[in-house]
């Protein structure tokens, strides 16, 4: 694959996730072996406050971000750092939509740099910079 | 934002380990994560629980570690990496870090929490150069503390 041109503004291909699946939360917490019940059992998310429905894993999140990008890049390997901040929760059955946009050229290091987002239903969730080879 | 009661956990250091992405773990957690399978390269957030993995300790160790149960509502408040190079699906690499922050903040809304910050390197076993490092913070709430 081929980076594509860019300059400073360049808007990145979004990346959308129709509605987050409870399903994966469940596979992700086996894989992975997560004790945490609020990605498995609504009740348990109740009882702390946090709503009424299961809480997407921070990670999820961010990958969807990380698939963005590396799509749009040319893959994972243009990759060199990441910075996010988390938000706020992606609850099940959300919609979550990626966006970046790039704010910064370095032709010395021949990296760009991405200036990124996610929101849940509208609500911003994820915050962050993503510095690619370009 | 003061040091807090945990203060003492920063400078902690993991036992340390190997890690192996099997090709079965990658096609599921693209799968999970909505993503184009990626081999042969790791997925870069598999990636953080790669490092995890390796460590020498698991998320629950790492509650334990705060005092932090798994009913108390903790995230994950910041996540950074640096690649140097993607991983390989199938190969192992050698891990090291620790707990590298520990700072108490209070708000409003949120109320009292404490936030650990922990920093996992990966390396193939026997070399020097670092491949790529995990920084990961956790939120921990302290709903039983009382915001000043």
């Amino acid at each position: 694959m081929t980076t594509p041109a860019i300059e400073v503004g360049t808007t990145l291909p979004a990346f959308v996730i129709d509605a987050v699946d409870p399903e994966k939360m469940k596979l992700m917490a086996a894989l992975l072996r997560d004790p945490n019940p609020i990605h498995i059992d609504a009740d348990s998310v109740r009882a702390l406050g946090l709503g009424d429905r299961v809480i997407n894993q921070g990670p999820n999140n961010l990958s969807y971000v990380l698939t963005m990008v590396s799509r749009w890049a040319g893959g994972i390997e243009a990759l060199r750092t990441v910075q996010m901040r988390f938000l706020g929760n992606v609850f099940a059955g959300e919609r979550v939509e990626c966006g970046g946009t790039v704010s910064a050229i370095d032709a010395d290091s021949g990296t760009a740099t991405l200036d990124v987002h996610a929101t849940a239903d509208g609500r911003p969730v994820l915050q962050g910079t993503i510095v690619v080879a370009r | 934002m003061e040091q807090g009661p945990y203060a003492h956990v920063a400078g902690h250091r993991f036992p340390g380990g190997t890690a192996t992405v099997e090709p079965s773990m990658n096609r599921l957690w693209c799968d999970a994560v909505c993503a184009d399978d990626t081999a042969p390269h790791v997925h870069p957030m598999l990636v953080y629980y790669a490092a995890v993995q390796g460590s020498g300790v698991t998320f629950q160790d790492i509650f334990d570690l705060l005092d932090g149960s798994t009913d108390s509502g903790i995230m994950v408040g910041e996540q950074r990496f640096a690649f140097h190079e993607p991983l390989a699906v199938g190969e192992t690499y050698a891990v090291s870090g620790g707990i590298t922050d520990v700072q108490r903040k209070s708000g409003k809304r949120a109320g009292t929490f404490d936030i650990a910050t922990f920093e996992l390197e990966l390396r193939r076993p026997g070399e020097d150069a670092l491949l790529a490092t995990s920084t990961t913070s956790f939120v921990f709430p302290r709903r039983e503390e009382v915001p000043a």
